[in-house]
């Protein structure tokens, strides 16, 4: 995939996508649900980060899931159906079944946080919060720049005092230490005063003025509202079948799945659409706008 | 200057649904709802009430671009120090930062700090599943600094401040945060499995512990000097204490 053009549309709609399937890979634990969640997350990590999403699968997530489908069980000795006594505690079938769901569960979630942390990105998660809480969006957005800005000055205030001859690379270690400490407690002087001339500078520009406007980047164009439509009545449709019962199963005391139905094959091809909607829509950018693949 | 220094009325029907009705919502959803992750739904919807009224309260008092920019700058402090010594896992000044906050300008500024703190740091480390947790967990510690130090007549001792932070890091904020895990992982909710989760854990805990506190041991002084002069000297957090 050429370009990213979901990463484009508008945060309220970016938002609500990872929102909405965050929470829905946490909550069902209907074996379909946890295999199309999986597979779509898995797919479109790899889509977007190859290496480090398998590094990522390798190193993380699959001695994770390992590790929580041996502990359940052991742990958990609910269900009827008993595989074999481990020290005299019963295995069972039902708590196995767990294990291996939870572990999927728990697998895509973290699958789906690492898409939505490339895509989901500082300032689109500020701009949502624009209207509602301005003095947030304004603290977080604030942060955000201090932090490099900060960094920086530390290597600034390193180095002068380097030429003093107090640097941290010279001298005993608590001699070092003593520097250390002492650069960031110059650096916390230095972040506190300037936060004040920042401060009086913004109020000198009107900050905090009734009727100033505010600072917006992203546009929600009808290419968005399509989208947003689009994607309300598929999170709608897979909710209403929640509502329904169709995605939940029980573990214990014994498995019982609900009973398969034409509604639920429905809601099957709702959620992976859900799901795979990110990859759909860069499909359908990918031939619309740029000439195919 | 300010326009509405009241309580605006959306803000406060707001406040009421966030504070009361959606966590006693939710709740009765979990009680008469048949479902095996009920547990974690009613804590994440208890979660973001919780975090979201301090917000709501930080956002109601429209705070001056001083207090605004001062509370920026102790959480870029905060997050900055956990990227310094990123090759240390745990060993981060954040809950020292939050805790000094808490003491120095009131439990709803240490409140904002960690929870800010938390948010913002997952940016640069990536968030997960925890990151709620995480939030609540940072924020309680510097709420509860706030509540045991801010009206002490002397400033606490530093002894004190280290028994303080080594504790809440290991139990408030390891038990919240474990607790978390436990919710997310699935096990079942016994004590055995909790203290199965804790007992992975406290690795990461004991360092996070020891790391606040060498951090306040250290930066217990100067901070608090620095802070007490900012207020002096600029007249910071006044209105926190007129609300308090």
């Amino acid at each position: 995939m050429k370009t990213n053009d979901f990463a484009k549309l508008h945060p309220v709609i970016l938002f609500t996508y990872f929102t909405a399937v965050i929470l829905f890979s946490m909550f069902f634990m209907h074996p379909v649900f946890l295999a199309i969640s999986f597979f779509c997350g898995f797919l479109w990590a790899v889509s977007l980060a190859p290496r480090e999403t398998l590094r990522f699968t390798l190193k993380c997530i699959l001695p994770l899931a390992v590790l929580m489908t041996v502990i359940n069980p052991m742990i958990n000795h609910a269900g009827l159906t008993v595989l074999l006594y481990v020290n005299d505690r019963p295995i069972t079938l039902e708590a196995c079944a767990y294990g291996a769901a939870s572990a999927a569960m728990f697998s895509s979630v973290l699958l789906w946080f690492s898409c939505s942390n490339r895509i989901m990105t500082a300032e689109k998660f500020i701009s949502l919060f624009g209207r509602a809480a301005p003095s947030f969006s304004l603290l977080l957005s604030m942060v955000m720049r201090f932090v490099p800005r900060f960094k920086a000055q530390t290597r600034a205030i390193a180095e002068a005092q380097d030429g003093l001859g107090r640097g941290v690379d010279s001298g005993s270690l608590p001699t070092r230490a003593k520097n250390g400490m002492k650069i960031l407690s110059i650096l916390t002087t230095w972040a506190l005063e300037n936060g004040v001339i920042t401060a009086d500078s913004m109020r000198a520009r009107g900050y905090g003025l009734p009727g100033r406007g505010r600072f917006q980047i992203y546009r929600f164009d009808s290419r968005d509202k399509w989208m947003l439509t689009i994607l309300s009545a598929l999170i709608f449709a897979v909710l209403f079948g929640f509502i329904k019962g169709e995605n939940s199963i029980r573990y214990f005391p014994f498995l019982s799945l609900p009973p398969f139905s034409p509604f639920s094959f429905f809601l099957y091809i709702c959620y992976f659409l859900l799901c795979s909607y990110p990859m759909l829509f860069n499909a359908v950018c990918e031939v619309k706008y740029h000439g195919g693949f | 200057m300010r326009k509405n220094s009241g309580l605006r009325p959306g803000f406060s029907v707001l406040s009421v649904v966030l504070l009361l009705l959606a966590p006693a919502a939710a709740i009765l959803y979990g009680v008469y709802g048949l479902d095996n992750r009920k547990y974690l739904l009613v804590s994440l919807v208890i979660l973001a009430c919780a975090i979201l009224s301090f917000f709501l309260l930080f956002e109601q008092r429209k705070p001056p671009a001083r207090d605004l920019v001062t509370l920026a700058v102790l959480c870029s402090i905060a997050v900055a120090g956990r990227a310094a010594f990123f090759m240390l896992p745990q060993f981060k000044p954040v809950a020292a930062v939050v805790i000094l906050t808490g003491v120095c300008l009131g439990g709803q500024a240490g409140f904002l700090v960690g929870a800010v703190s938390a948010l913002v740091s997952n940016f640069f480390f990536g968030q997960g599943p925890n990151t709620p947790f995480q939030m609540f967990a940072f924020g309680l510690v510097g709420l509860l600094a706030g509540l045991f130090f801010r009206h002490a007549r002397r400033k606490p001792k530093k002894l004190f401040l280290c028994v303080y932070g080594t504790l809440s890091v290991f139990i408030l904020y390891g038990g919240v945060v474990n607790g978390g895990t436990l919710l997310i992982s699935g096990l079942p909710l016994t004590p055995v499995s909790y203290l199965t989760v804790c007992a992975s854990g406290i690795p990461f805990d004991l360092t996070h512990a020891a790391a606040t506190a060498f951090f306040l041991f250290v930066l217990s002084g100067p901070m608090m000097e620095k802070m007490e002069r900012m207020k002096r000297k600029y007249g910071l957090m006044q209105r926190d204490d007129d609300s308090e």
